[in-house]
């Protein structure tokens, strides 16, 4: 018997016109947790879509299971191997119950006049949702569950299947903190009772905390497996990359001008209480705080989907009043939030076409025709300033890798050309490579004359972009750093006061719900 | 969303109460059974291929061309009615033919729109033109009477069990028969995953190409079902007796509580939304309301409809967890 549930080998995948994967091997243990990284676009997603049957390799790729030899054409295929894939969009139906969700698939060999087996259903799924210890009831629609809980819907499915081995493709980033912790338990329990699981994410932190072993790509090739124990940080972003990245302070002391927005008394119940602050021309305001502290709520509130209870508002020293977010846009606030892969890319379209889109109205020439010479000038300087890759403003969006979908999101926004540019983790689901290039155009952008706000948790993050930082903390500012003061020590303990990050972090766990179709 | 469904077959039910309490009031003709049993049999072709419909809404497709199709197999059954010896087998042998013609057109809208990927709309379009083309080339728009129709055939037309006519049971098999492969059968959850979400199905190895054959060509059988019924009905055929009926079908399907963006809709309230069209109907003709009247009545009522559809869709869909990026 092997000690490997999978050996993958030889994998190449070429694209009309793009080369994603180029010879890569893929080898897992029983039991382990395997770590997946590489840049935006390296080839993880594609090489997990070709384990699952999605995408034919090309000739000559070879896959073994437990030490045996076998040929995976279709996805039942790969189903019947023991791979179960939680897909970073995951692979519900909204329409159906949670029972049928996780039974779904399993008869997919059968004949099409199979009379189905309610009962064999419901039990499948309960004795699956037991085995995770998760209280969901089986016969709600899925459509009503959280995206946390829709994941673990997902990993019941994979249970009921008795999967040997479970990919999860970015799982963490739509979760919460506390989420999280609670995928993080359930991974380890998977792992102890002998299911491997390869884990894709371009968090290390959180890659240090599950994985035992690693397998680098890069470019589409294949860089090398590793230990946990033999690897660390930089070194891995060494073998990601080739090259060192890390962020720097920002020490540069910067010419701030006038004040061109200022929010004073911004409260709503059970949101934020007594919010108010200003942004100064040229300048870069980091907002952070723990999950759960109201930061995202403010966001919106500021941005017209999730109205304050009072409040007041001025741009430039006018007093402004936003209804909508439509109505924010047209005061020159753009607002881009943290799901940012979900919401506002028309798939089917190119890249071009994506990015000019909130400005086409701008785009016209002396005929009122659009003007399709500056329309490709436009998205050729967002491609090149955001890195996206490949740099093909003709592709369409749906070709593009999770990660480069969410650079163009960005730059559709940016492309507005707003007054104040309120961001949400810009740097979520994006490689390290590309995060210091968005972090340089974040800067760029203030020191043209934007009102820049990111909110992020990242504190190396906000200490590698801010010019002042404001920490919250339940709902409220806690603490007001200049950069030249701000440590990570200092932004921690406004964030927990105390240092007891549990009760902290539950004060404000049910904020209302607010709507994020933005 | 089921709590959400089961309200929305309720505010129908409803309706339907409200109207028919009113028209009660209006004609005392109405609240009897006889009454009840004409609205019936007279929608029993509309039911049949509202149906067939409701299996391709929920893929989040279209078949404009229903009603093309059935007055192609009405025609067919025209003049098969001079080949056919007068016996009851004939009458059988009918149930074999009527829908095994149906079936091949309903074959050809779901490989254009499976195998190539064409649009629904489009390729129904195309293929209603077509036959719609064809069958008044070969009929020259002529009216088929009863005077060339078999007696046995007449004989089942006119044919009662308990006092309920034979169109109405036809109509009762092939609602039970559907819900059946809906809730029972594999092709049938397959039919609702597809319509939840395609590139899901994929993934947990439904074929999808199969499944959309399917309702198309199953549409069809359902066609030349209704085509009997249609012929039965009437006793004539005429080409030009079903022209626009599609609209009514797909109308009677959205107002049923299924959803013209897929994932959802029931046989039960296709059901529904046909007796409420149908009774709507009728009540308009005892209350003597100009045909014209009617018209614009009817066309208000499937334009409320949809657009309520869409805007509790589009409600929904806010509240939803985003899930269709490719990534
Ligand atoms: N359907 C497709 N057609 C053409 N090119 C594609 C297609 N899918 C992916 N690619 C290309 O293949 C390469 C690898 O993409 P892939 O999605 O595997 O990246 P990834 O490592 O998952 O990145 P990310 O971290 O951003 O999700 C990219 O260059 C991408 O543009
Ligand atoms: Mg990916």
């Amino acid at each position: 018997m092997s000690d490997y549930i999978l050996q993958m080998k030889n994998i190449s995948k070429t694209f009309p016109g793009v080369k994603a994967l180029d010879n890569v091997e893929l080898e897992v243990k029983k039991g382990e947790v395997h770590a997946l990284i590489g840049e935006n676009g390296a080839g993880k997603s594609t090489l997990i879509k070709i384990l699952a049957g999605i995408h034919k390799p090309d000739p000559g790729a070879k896959f073994y299971f437990e030490g045996e030899e076998a040929k995976i054409n279709k996805p039942i295929d790969a189903t019947l191997k023991g791979v179960s894939i939680i897909y970073q969009d995951l692979s519900l139906f909204p329409n159906l119950s949670v029972a049928e969700n996780i039974y779904i698939g399993q008869d997919s060999n059968k004949k099409p006049w199979k009379k189905i087996n309610w009962k064999n259903i419901k039990k499948t799924a309960e004795r699956a949702l037991e085995e995770l210890e998760v209280d969901i009831d089986p016969n709600t629609t899925v459509e009503r569950l959280s995206i946390a809980q829709q994941q673990l819907v997902e990993i019941a499915r994979a249970l009921a299947f008795e999967a040997k081995l479970i990919v999860m493709d970015e799982p963490t980033s739509a979760l919460s903190s506390s989420e999280v912790e609670k995928l993080y338990r359930v991974v380890d329990k998977l792992s102890s009772r002998g299911i491997s699981i390869i884990f894709i994410s371009h968090k290390l932190k959180e890659l240090f905390r599950v994985s035992d072993r690693f397998t680098v790509l890069r470019d589409g090739k294949y860089v090398g497996s590793y230990q946990t124990e033999e690897i660390d940080e930089s070194k891995l972003i060494n073998l990601m990359v080739g090259r060192d990245v890390s962020y720097e302070k920002n020490e540069k002391e910067v010419e701030t001008g006038e004040t061109i927005f200022q929010i004073s008394n911004f409260s709503k119940q059970g949101n934020f209480k007594d919010i108010s602050f200003s942004l100064k021309k040229g300048e870069v305001l980091g907002i952070t705080g723990l999950v759960g502290s109201g930061r995202t709520e403010l966001a919106q509130a500021i941005f017209g989907v999730n109205k304050p209870d009072s409040g007041e508002l001025k741009i430039y020293g006018n007093d402004v009043q936003i209804r909508s977010s439509a109505d924010a846009v047209k005061k020159g606030v753009a607002y881009i939030p943290e799901a940012r892969q979900t919401q506002g890319l028309v798939l089917e379209q190119s890249i071009i076409n994506n990015i000019s889109l909130p400005i086409l109205n701008r785009m016209r020439n002396k005929l009122k025709l659009i003007d399709r010479k500056s329309e490709v000038q436009l998205a050729e300087q967002y491609i090149k300033s955001l890195d996206v890759r490949p740099a093909l403003p003709d592709l369409p969006a749906s070709k593009l890798s999770g990660g480069n979908q969410q650079k163009v999101v960005i730059g559709k926004w940016l492309s507005a050309q707003p007054k104040i540019l309120i961001i949400d983790e810009p740097t979520n689901g994006i490689d390290i490579g590309a995060k210091t290039e968005i972090h340089k155009l974040l800067r760029r952008l203030a020191n043209d004359g934007i009102g820049v706000i990111m909110i992020s948790s990242e504190l190396p993050e906000i200490l590698a972009v801010s010019d002042r930082v404001l920490v919250m903390r339940q709902g409220r500012i806690s603490g007001e750093l200049g950069i030249k003061e701000a440590t990570q020590e200092k932004i921690m303990s406004y964030a927990l006061n105390s240092g007891n990050k549990d009760e902290s972090s539950e004060v404000l766990n049910e904020p209302n719900q607010v709507s994020q179709g933005v | 969303m089921k709590e959400l469904l089961k309200q929305k077959e309720i505010s129908i039910l409803a309706i339907i109460l409200l109207i028919g309490a009113v028209l009660s009031f209006v004609s005392p003709v109405f609240l009897t059974i006889g009454n009840f049993l004409d609205i019936i049999e007279g929608n029993v072709v509309l039911g049949i291929l509202a149906i067939g419909m409701t299996l391709i809404i929920i893929t989040s497709d279209i078949d404009v061309s229903v009603a093309a199709v059935t007055t192609a197999v009405a025609v067919s059954i025209g003049y098969l009615f001079t080949y056919l010896p007068d016996s009851w087998i004939s009458v059988l042998l009918l149930f074999l033919i009527a829908p095994v013609i149906g079936l091949v057109m309903g074959l050809v809208n779901g490989l254009l729109v499976s195998i190539i990927e064409i649009p629904a709309i489009v390729v129904t379009l195309g293929t209603l033109n077509i036959i719609a083309g064809i069958v008044l080339y070969i009929t020259n728009g002529n009216y088929i009477n009863s005077t060339s129709f078999p007696k046995s055939f007449m004989e089942f037309a006119n044919y009662e069990l308990l006092g309920i006519p034979i169109l109405i049971y036809l109509l009762a098999i092939v609602a039970i028969g559907t819900w059946y492969i809906l809730k029972h059968t594999l092709i049938g959850r397959s039919v609702l995953a597809i319509g939840g979400n395609t590139q899901s199905s994929v993934r947990v190895g439904i074929d999808y190409k199969k499944v959309k054959l399917f309702v198309f060509a199953y549409m069809g059988v359902l066609a030349g079902i209704a085509a009997i019924a249609q012929t039965a009905y009437t006793k004539a055929v005429d080409p030009n007796g079903m022209l626009g009926l599609e609209l009514t079908v797909i109308a009677a399907v959205v107002l049923g509580g299924a959803n013209i963006h897929g994932g959802r809709g029931s046989v039960h309230g296709t059901l529904l939304g046909v007796l409420l069209l149908a009774i709507m109907q009728n009540g308009m003709i005892l209350a003597r309301i100009d045909t014209y009247w009617q018209n614009v009545v009817t066309g208000a009522i499937i334009v409320i409809a949809v657009s309520y559809d869409h805007i509790s869709y589009k409600r929904s869909q806010d509240k939803l967890a985003k899930i269709e990026v490719e990534a």
